[in-house]
Order: C-alpha cells, then sequence, then structure tokens
C-alpha cells in the first residue's frame, strides 16, 4: 500500500529544518552586528553577497563549484553521525584523494581510474582508526585529529618532495589531460553532479537497504540493534570507509576538476580545510544526506558571494566565516526549537 | 528498655509521572539500635522507600521524623548530615580512586584548596576498621579490589560520616558465603555500639539470621512487622507472596509435546564476572508455558540473554529442537524459529526514536518478503505489516510513521509482541511481558501467550510477578542464585512453598 | 652540531612550549572534570587578536595577557553554558568556536588596524624578554611552569581537585556525596579555557610580538594530543608540551640539510600519541565520565 502525497509530506519532520533556519537566521544578525561594530553597511554587504552568489550564470556556477568538495566532506561526518561515531577524518582522507589522484592519472591518464583511485585511498586512510575504535575502544575524536595530522605532514611531504612539478615548484605536477573532469561551463566541472549523486546513494544506503538500517540502529541504540540480529561494529567499520570514501572522491575530484591549474598548489592550501568545513555543512544539514545536499550550496554561496561583496561594499570576506561559526555554535544548542518557542511565547505574554 | 523511633515515616505515598504507585501510603517506624529487616518481592517498593529515607527521592506526600522532629530531605547530603547512609545495591566508587580517597570524597576536612592531610585520614579510618575488625587496604586504586570488599568501602564511607542509621540494600547479593558471615559479624558489632541498621533483603534465611523485627512489603504497602524471635520461614514467606485470589485464566489441558528447547547445565557468567547461572537444566516442550519465578537479580537475565545468543555461555549447552544453537547469534537463532520479547522494552526490544515501521522490522528486516532486492528495504510491505500488527494486537498508535516513542508503555510492549509473534516462532521467550503495561494490555498479552501455548508453540516465559507466572505457567521454576530450588506444577504448591522456595529454601528441604 | 645551535633549539623550544603546554594544562584539568572542548585552536587565535589590542591601548603587555585570559574565560563560560547546563554535545561548540575564529580575527585584522592578514605590534605592547646570545627568553616560560606545578599540585593533593576528579570520573558518585556536579563541570571549563586564553595572547604580545590571522597553527590540537600523550596530568604535559616544542624547532633547522624531511619530524609527536592511547605502549585512559552531559536521575 503506497502512501498519499500528503502523507509523506506529513512525514517530513520540519523541526530540524526550522532549527537549522533559525540558526541562520542568528548568525546572519550576529554577524551584521559584529559588521556595524567595525563600521560597514550590513544592508549593502547582504546585498552584494546574495547577488555575487546567484545573480548571475558565473555566480551560480561559483555557487556550485564550492559547494563540491564540502557535500562530500559532510556526508562523511553525517554517515558517521547516524552510525553513532564522531567521525571527523574527512580532512586527512581528501588530502589522500587529492594526492592520490595527482598520482595515478599520471600513471595512466583514465578519469575514472583516478577517481576510484582518490576513493580508495580516502578509505583506506580511514581504516586505522575504524580498527582502533572497534578492536581498542579508542575514541575517534583522538584518533581521527592525530591521523589529520600525520596525513596532512606526509601529503604535505608528497606535494613538496616527490610530486612536486619541476616546472613549477610551486605547484605538484598536473593532472593529465585525458584525466581531467569534463566542464561544464563557468569554471564549473561534472563534479557536482557526482557529488549530488553521492549524496542521493548515501540517502539511498542509510534508508533503504538492510545495511543501512543496521547502521542507524546501531547509531541510536547499540543494544537493540544487537537484539535485532544486526552487527554494530561492522556498522562502525562500514561507516569509517564509506566516509573515506566519500571524502577521498571529494579530495580527487577537487583537483582533478579546478582549472586551469589541475595541480595542488603550494603548501596543500587548495585541498585544506575542506574536512572541517563540511562538519559545519552537516551540522546545519542536520546530518541528512538529503538536507546536506541544501546546505552545502548555502555555504557555497557564502563562498561565491565574497568576491562581488568585497569588491562593491568593501567588506573581508573572513564576515562569511563569522556567520558561518555563529551557525555552527547556535546549532549546537540542543532543542533550540523548543528554547525558541518558549523565548517567544514569553515576549508575547 | 524504653524504645525510642529513631526514624518514622508516615503515610508515604511515591507516585511516578507516569503514573505508577511505587509506594500506597507506607507507615514504618525504626527503633535506635535495632537491626530492622525490610521483607519483599521485587517492585514491592522497598527501594523505592529507603531511597525516600535517604533523600534520593521526593515523596509526593507522607512526612519523615528522625528523633521526633519532622525532616525534609533534599538530597542525600541532607540525609547524611542527619545521621542516616544507606549502601547502595550498585556501587557509587570513583574506580581509580583509592578506598581512602572514595571516603574522604567530600568531606575533606578543611579547606578547598589546603593538602589533603592523608595521614590523619588514614589514623581515622585505622581506628575505625581497628575497631570493628573490619578490613580495608587503602591505597590500592578500587577497580582493583575485589566486589566483597568494594562494598566494605561504601560501608565505612558512611560510617566515616558518623552515621547512626545505616540502610543497605541487598548486600549479600555480591558476596560470598564467607563474606555474608563476616558482614553480619560487623553489622552486629555496630549495633552493640547503638547504631541502627535497615536490612533490605528478599532472602529468608538471612533476615532470619540477623534481623531483630522484619516489616513486609507487598505491591507498595506494609503487610506487617514481627519480631523476628515470633516468625518462621513460612510465615515471612506468606506475608512476603500473599495470599491473592487470583484470576486463573482459561487454560485447556493441554499434553505437552517434545522438548523444544532443552538447556543442560548452563553456566554463565555476569557482568562483574561472577557466576549468575550455575549448572541449570531444564526443558521447554511443544504447548507448554515454562515460568521461571524469583526475585530478579538470582540469574534470570544472564539466563535469557545466554539463550537468546546474547551472552557468552561458558559451560554447558543449549539446544533448539533438537540442534545445538549454544553460542549463536540473534541473527541465526530468528532464523530457527527463536522470538524474544525482551525484559527491557525501551533499551533493548525499541529504537525508541525510529519509527513504528521501522521497529516492527527489527529482527525480520532481511527477510526477502520485506526486500524489493536483496539488500534493498521495501518500505510499503514493511508499512503494510506494521498496519496489520497494528490492527491484530489493537495498538493505539498515531500512526505508522510515528516515533514509538509516542507510544504508551503497553501498546509498545504490544508492539514487540506483535512483532515476535509475527515471526512465527516454535519457540518465544517472554521476559517481564506485563511490566509496567496497563490493564487492558497486560490481560491481552497474557492471553496470547496461552493462545501461544494452544497451538503448540513453546514459551518460557520469566517474570518478577509472581501472580503472573503462577496463573500462566504450566510447569515452573523458582530460581535462587542461579539455580532452581524446584521446577514444580503451580497447582501442586502453596503460595507459601513458593515464597520460601524464592527465598532460598529448596523444594525438598520443604517437603520434608 | 655545535653547542650554540643547540642551546638556541633549545631556547626556541621553551618559548615555543608555553601556549602549548598552557592550554594542555587547562585541557587536562577540563577533560579530568568531565569536560571535552576541541575549541582551544579558536581561543588561541582569538585570544592572540584581542590581547594585541588591549595591550596596544594600555601601552601594556601584561594587560594584554590578561585581557587574552578574559577572552578565555568568556569562551570557556558559553562552552561550559552549552555543555553543562544545556546538555549539548561537547565537541560541536568546539568546532563553532574555531570557526569563529577563523572569520573573526582576519576580519578584525583588517577592520582594525587595515593591515591584511598581519599587522606589527608596537614597542611598548610587547613584553620584556631576557637576551641571551642565543635567543630571548620570557618570564611567561616561568609563569608557565608554575602554573602546570600549581594545578598539578591542586589536582592531585587538595580537595578541590580530588572533587574535580570525582566528576569526571563518577558524577553519580560525587552527587550522591553532596559535590555539585555542574558548579565543577563549569567552572573547570573555564579554567581550561582561560588558560589557552593566556596561552594565546602570549603567542601575539609576548612571543612573536605581532598579529598573524593564521598565527594559532594547530596549536589547540597539539595542545590536545599532548593533553593525551601526558595522560591528563598537567605536570607531565610540561615536559610533553616541551617535547613539541623541540620537534617542532628540530624540524625547522633540519629542514634546510636534507637528511630527513621535516615532514617526519613533525609527524612523531601525533605518531607517538595515537601510539600510546591505542594502549600500545603505555595506558593513557581519559576520565570515564569525560564527555558525557550529566543528568540526575
Amino acid at each position: 500500500m503506497k502512501r498519499s502525497g500528503s502523507e509523506l509530506l506529513k512525514s517530513i519532520n520540519l523541526r530540524p529544518f526550522v532549527e537549522s533556519l533559525i540558526a541562520i537566521l542568528v548568525g546572519f544578525i550576529i554577524g551584521a552586528i559584529v559588521l556595524i561594530a567595525f563600521g560597514y553597511n550590513p544592508f549593502e554587504a547582504y546585498y552584494w553577497l546574495f547577488h555575487g552568489a546567484l545573480g548571475s550564470t558565473y555566480g551560480i556556477a561559483s555557487t556550485l563549484k564550492y559547494a563540491t568538495p564540502i557535500m562530500l566532506t559532510a556526508l562523511t561526518f553525517a554517515i558517521g553521525t547516524r552510525t553513532g561515531i564522531f567521525n571527523i577524518g574527512a580532512e586527512s582522507s581528501f588530502y589522500f584523494g587529492a594526492i592520490a589522484a595527482v598520482i595515478f592519472t599520471n600513471i595512466w591518464d583514465n578519469m575514472v581510474f583516478g577517481l576510484v583511485m582518490g576513493m580508495l585511498f580516502g578509505a583506506l586512510w580511514a581504516l586505522p582508526p575504524a580498527v582502533l575504535k572497534v578492536y581498542r575502544g579508542v575514541h575517534e575524536v583522538i584518533s581521527t585529529i592525530m591521523l589529520n595530522w600525520i596525513g596532512w605532514f606526509f601529503v604535505l611531504w608528497l606535494i613538496i618532495g616527490p610530486y612536486a612539478n619541476p616546472n613549477d615548484p610551486n605547484k605538484t605536477i598536473r593532472i593529465p589531460v585525458d584525466a581531467r573532469l569534463p566542464e561544464i561551463g563557468y569554471g564549473l566541472s561534472i563534479a557536482i553532479v557526482i557529488a549530488i549523486v553521492a549524496a542521493v546513494l548515501t540517502y539511498f544506503l542509510l534508508w533503504h537497504t538492510t545495511t543501512g538500517f543496521g547502521m542507524r540502529a546501531s547509531g541510536m541504540n547499540q543494544k537493540a540493534a544487537r537484539y535485532a540480529g544486526m552487527n554494530p561494529k561492522m556498522a562502525v567499520m562500514l561507516s569509517f570507509l564509506i566516509g573515506g570514501l566519500l571524502s577521498g572522491l571529494g579530495g580527487a575530484m577537487k583537483i582533478m576538476g579546478e582549472g586551469p591549474g589541475y595541480a595542488i598548489s603550494q603548501g596543500g592550501a587548495n585541498i585544506y580545510g575542506f574536512g572541517f568545513d563540511g562538519i559545519g555543512v552537516a551540522l546545519v544539514g542536520r546530518n541528512h544526506p538529503l538536507g546536506i545536499i541544501l546546505s552545502a550550496i548555502f555555504f557555497g554561496m557564502l563562498r561565491a558571494g565574497t568576491a562581488l561583496m568585497q569588491v562593491r561594499a568593501q567588506v573581508p570576506l573572513e564576515i562569511i566565516k563569522v556567520i558561518q561559526g555563529i551557525i555552527v555554535i547556535t546549532v549546537a544548542i540542543p532543542s533550540l526549537y523548543d528554547l525558541v518557542k518558549k523565548a517567544l511565547r514569553r515576549g508575547a505574554a | 528498655m524504653e524504645r525510642t523511633p529513631i526514624i518514622e515515616m508516615k503515610g508515604i505515598v511515591k507516585v511516578y509521572p507516569d503514573g505508577t504507585k511505587a509506594l500506597k501510603g507506607v507507615d514504618l517506624t525504626v527503633y535506635e539500635g535495632e537491626i530492622l529487616g525490610l521483607l519483599g518481592e521485587n517492585g514491592a517498593g522497598k527501594t523505592t522507600l529507603m531511597k525516600t529515607l535517604f533523600g534520593m527521592l521526593h515523596p509526593t506526600s507522607g512526612k519523615i521524623l528522625i528523633r521526633g522532629k519532622e525532616v525534609q530531605f533534599k538530597s542525600p547530603s541532607d540525609a547524611i548530615a542527619q545521621g542516616i547512609g544507606m549502601v547502595h545495591q550498585h556501587f557509587t566508587l570513583v574506580e581509580v580512586f583509592d578506598a581512602l580517597h572514595n571516603i574522604i570524597l567530600g568531606m575533606e576536612g578543611h579547606g578547598l584548596f589546603s593538602k589533603i592531610d592523608v595521614d590523619k585520614a588514614k589514623e581515622r579510618l585505622q581506628k575505625l576498621m581497628d575497631d570493628l575488625n573490619f578490613k580495608v587496604p587503602l591505597e590500592t586504586p578500587v577497580e582493583d579490589l575485589p566486589v566483597g570488599v568494594q562494598q566494605r568501602i561504601e560501608i565505612l564511607k558512611m560510617l566515616y560520616r558518623d552515621v547512626d542509621v545505616l540502610i543497605l540494600d541487598e548486600p549479600t547479593a555480591v558476596l560470598t558465603p564467607v563474606e555474608v558471615e563476616e558482614l553480619f559479624r560487623v553489622l552486629r558489632q555496630l549495633k552493640e555500639e547503638g547504631k541502627t541498621i535497615i536490612f533490605i533483603s528478599h532472602k529468608l534465611n538471612e533476615v532470619m539470621d540477623l534481623t531483630d523485627r522484619v516489616t513486609v512489603i507487598r505491591k507498595g504497602e506494609v503487610v506487617g512487622t514481627v519480631n523476628t524471635s515470633e516468625a518462621t520461614p513460612q510465615l515471612l514467606a506468606r506475608m512476603m507472596v500473599g495470599r491473592d485470589v487470583v484470576l486463573r485464566i482459561e487454560k485447556p489441558p493441554k499434553e505437552p509435546g517434545e522438548p523444544i528447547l532443552r538447556v543442560e547445565n548452563l553456566k554463565v557468567r555476569g557482568d562483574r564476572g561472577e557466576v549468575a547461572v550455575n549448572g541449570l537444566s531444564f526443558d521447554v516442550r511443544a504447548g507448554e508455558i515454562f515460568g521461571i519465578a524469583g526475585v530478579e537479580g538470582n540469574g534470570q537475565t544472564e539466563l535469557i540473554e545466554a539463550i537468546s545468543g546474547l551472552r557468552k555461555v561458558e559451560e554447558g549447552k543449549i539446544y533448539l529442537q533438537g540442534k545445538d544453537i549454544t553460542g549463536k547469534g540473534p541473527r541465526e537463532l530468528y532464523d530457527l524459529g527463536m522470538a524474544h520479547v525482551p525484559e527491557d522494552r525501551t533499551h533493548m526490544g525499541l529504537i525508541l526514536d525510529m519509527t513504528v515501521t521501522e521497529n516492527s522490522l527489527l529482527g525480520l528486516h532481511w527477510r526477502p518478503d520485506f526486500q524489493y532486492v536483496k539488500g534493498v528495504i521495501n518500505w510499503n510491505k514493511a508499512r503494510e505489516h506494521a498496519r496489520s500488527l497494528i490492527e491484530q494486537f489493537d495498538i493505539s498508535a498515531p500512526g505508522t510513521e510515528a516515533p514509538v516513542k509516542a507510544l504508551s508503555g503497553g501498546n509498545q510492549q504490544k508492539l514487540i509482541v506483535a512483532r515476535e509473534v509475527s515471526k512465527e516462532p516454535v519457540f518465544i521467550i517472554a521476559a517481564q511481558p506485563t511490566r509496567g503495561v496497563d490493564v487492558a494490555s497486560t490481560e491481552y498479552i497474557r492471553n496470547y501467550l496461552v493462545k501461544l501455548r494452544n497451538e503448540g508453540k513453546a514459551v518460557l516465559l520469566v517474570s518478577a510477578d509472581l501472580d503472573e507466572v503462577i496463573q500462566l505457567s504450566d510447569r515452573m521454576g523458582i530460581i535462587y542464585e542461579g539455580e532452581f530450588m524446584g521446577v514444580v506444577k503451580p497447582e501442586e504448591v502453596s503460595t507459601e512453598e513458593i515464597g520460601m522456595m524464592m527465598g532460598g529454601i529448596r523444594y525438598e528441604e520443604i517437603r520434608k | 652540531m655545535d653547542a650554540g645551535s643547540v642551546i638556541s633549539i633549545l631556547i626556541t623550544s621553551l618559548m615555543a612550549m608555553v601556549p602549548i603546554v598552557l592550554t594542555s594544562v587547562g585541557a587536562a584539568w577540563s577533560e579530568r572534570a568531565g569536560v571535552v572542548s576541541i575549541g582551544y585552536e579558536g581561543v588561541l587565535l582569538m585570544s592572540a587578536f584581542f590581547g594585541a589590542i588591549f595591550a596596544e591601548l594600555a601601552g601594556s603587555a601584561v594587560v594584554g595577557l590578561l585581557g587574552g585570559m578574559l577572552v578565555g574565560i568568556l569562551l570557556g563560560m558559553l562552552h561550559g553554558a552549552l555543555t553543562v547546563y544545556l546538555k549539548g554535545d561537547h565537541v560541536i561548540p568546539g568546532i563553532g568556536i574555531n570557526l569563529l575564529a577563523m572569520g573573526v580575527v582576519p576580519f578584525g585584522i583588517l577592520a582594525y588596524w587595515g593591515t591584511a592578514g598581519q599587522h606589527q605590534l608596537p614597542q611598548d605592547a610587547q613584553m620584556w624578554h631576557l637576551q641571551t646570545p642565543y635567543g630571548d627568553l620570557s618570564p611567561m616560560v616561568f609563569v608557565t611552569m608554575a602554573i602546570a606545578l600549581v594545578t598539578w599540585w591542586v589536582l592531585f593533593k587538595t580537595p578541590l581537585g580530588l572533587r574535580v576528579r570525582s566528576v569526571g570520573e563518577n558524577p553519580e558518585a560525587a552527587d550522591a556525596l553532596g559535590i555539585n556536579v555542574e558548579k565543577y563541570r563549569f567552572w573547570s571549563a573555564v579554567y581550561g579555557h582561560a588558560l589557552a586564553g593566556l596561552g594565546g595572547a602570549f603567542m601575539s604580545v609576548d612571543w612573536l610580538g605581532l598579529v598573524h590571522k593564521t598565527m594559532s597553527g594547530g596549536r589547540g590540537f597539539i595542545a590536545l594530543a599532548n593533553m593525551v600523550f601526558s595522560g591528563w596530568n598537567p605536570l607531565v604535559s610540561l615536559i610533553g608540551g616541551w617535547l613539541f616544542g623541540f620537534f617542532d624547532a628540530l624540524a625547522a633547522w633540519l629542514a634546510p640539510k636534507h637528511i630527513i624531511p621535516g615532514q617526519f619530524i613533525l609527524m612523531l609527536p601525533y605518531i607517538m600519541t595515537l601510539v600510546i592511547v591505542a594502549g600500545i605502549i603505555g595506558k593513557a585512559r581519559p576520565p570515564k565520565a569525560d564527555g558525557k552531559p550529566y543528568k540526575r536521575e
């Protein structure tokens, strides 16, 4: 018996969505206060921010381009949360995906091969924290933070050392032409399409397969999951591996889709920080793949609009990080919805 | 000798937010310098009553008087300040600290920033231990000490605070017989020094051995108080278990078939490494309800976990329809025809934040009926399934997509039973199936269990509700400290005798 | 390698260890009480920035240091409110604080001083240093050692420390004995962030004499690694922090020599932390109730 459209709509829980909106609102309000405090005009700033992001084809293309890597790292974090673990290792899996793409496309200049190797190495790097968690009970926040650093230094060495570009030591060797991701236009490659497909597949995995059911159950109640014949240990392993795979894909696509250089730049600047940003995206997207698609596009919008905002309103682009930080802190408040409702009620009384 | 009541509890009522009436107006008097036993089954209210006295729970109504003065305890520290101490069933010790620091925590003496005078504390504790001849290694981390020693530390913790009244909640549950003797010696000595002891237990022999008077509690009310010297185990058992007119459920006589479940010499360890199930053997036959009666904490939980694949079996074997299932996991067992209604519905039987539909699929989710292709769930079929469960069992739910936590306890339980039954098992475990469930659902579930039995299923019923076990079982085993004191037919024993078995006396002993 | 270079590296390590040790000591105290935070990176950065502003306005480095500490206290109160009183998740607010810092500081540098990314502090806002032929030494090095020592002593030898530790290991036990779990946890979080605030201000006002938009350089996370590596022990953190600082200086010294790539040396402290926490060597275990919000039944 299929469900009617209205039943379907009613079943979507609106509360988390509203909470994210509240957090975004609070972020912009406090951002405005900060802007005013330093003598800027928030209305001007926000106008050009949104105009820059959505007001032209180039803007929209940029929005989607910036949304892509953080969509994938957000999925990594979200899959972890849904399985009951705090996986902040997306950052380093991203690095490994990127460097793997550079290395292996230069062995065989095939695009699919590059993507696959990116995913493989992203997943392999997720193996240590997974094993440590399942077999030695090591808390994943500690292990993934350590591994983020170990991975960073290792990849940095690869970038500066063996894989540096002899013609331009500020970069690694480039992705060969045949391995590059096809461009859609205005600097946007098909990476965004792959990312959205990945998000949809992640949603499908978690909510429509028995494996995903087991992962979600283990994340909510390990005892009940065991009773139901599920395997929480396997769920945790899968969560790390799939998460690593997704971030690895993100890293690979970042370089394989990023013209005109198609290389990792000096000091790893163009592969750094996406894991952390992804966590913010995941939180605002309520750790749901479909929410993450929207959230990533929103964060991408913020990034894309800064160019115009800087030029027209003379506002430093870092204000968006201030806004993002406030949004994340606000989203961390438990039962935000209830608190706001209570406050509004008291205000009305 | 003029006896002064040191504690008087008058008209104590405790009603929980969900409506459960744990205490229905209890009056309790404790005299200074006596050892009072507080006897009753699980859920009778003994622990609830003492937690109220110790300031951990607030009574809904009623008053407490200490030495004639009315008091209101906001927290345990208020109770301790009035000289009342409690040693709980589950210890509250900081495992990485040594005994000394656990004992002085919160009472270190002087200011927050000055050095802890370890020597002075050691001296004082040493004296306390010498007086009582009750020793504990003071400088070893508590986690490295055996459970019996840990309990001593809890007792010393209270004595260090100069309590006059010491409440002990089922203290012998974790002790070896030798340790029990030691404990009793200490308690008797404390009594001689003028302290008052309240001893919560369900063990008849111990209560008879140690106490001066016994107050028996049943279903939240005091049944009576007797002088131990004038009591017998039979009397206490009768008071503890009562003689309610039990509504007998219509059970057509049925010839049981072959054994479906067979347990042989099962030995299982509990979470603390102690032996919880001690060489148990029994079987459950087709078309029979085998009930296990007994006070909680005597191995029932570990037994069920072992049978349902959730706990390791140390020795012995389990057979299902002749096949050795020892050590198999839940998934295999479900496929082999077992079903399990767990005793902890909120933490095991259901995932509260998941929907009714999702919960109705737990333990069934890999069946081909619910999949489009291997591994992909067919939620439409799942919803149908959930809907049919709701209809069949008359479950009141806001809809199949509502989170299961929105359902009442009774409806949640019915959902679990419905789900387990839908697995079409040959053997079903029903653990505390009507605990915290409303009257109508309780009746429904009990009737359903009988229906299953009539259809030829084998049912293992475990319940702390003695009436339930007596009503429903064809045969019953009374469990005590991991062994059966007796395996009998309910109609062949009196409730007194059952009470005695629950208190630790073997059937052969009773019938002598 | 001559004696002069060795002493140089040692002195650099001493200065480098200050922000790391202060943060580790604070974090260790906070986690001993059961409050986890991964936001120290953001605290370091923000207190470096605001500390510098305070120092400039007052013409005194000490005011700058205290100002940085104040910023830490305020952030600690925010974290404490979210985690202890509102029973929220312990890791997420830290992520928010880090993001916030990454925005506030570059924005602030540009908006307040008009320079992009970096600002040099005037002489009167910088701390006095002991000047040796091998490098500068600040009194803060000794203050840091004292703080580590005192914190260790209070944590393990006094009633305050006993209660703080009980609250992080078994809050139910502490509660049953009349100890206010929430109060101890909240103020422990504040203390932890306050020390990080001091460490951050040290970086701008004392050590480097400038404010740079990424000057925290991961030290907040290094401090967490040090905390774990040192077994949540403030005194051992002193040694561990120095070790991390030493590796930092060693890597910088080795780099031009091309013997081993500097990155591998820089990796070492993290590998060692991982090894310890995996129980392969040693037994580093966090407090039992670390990171778990406490609700009375």
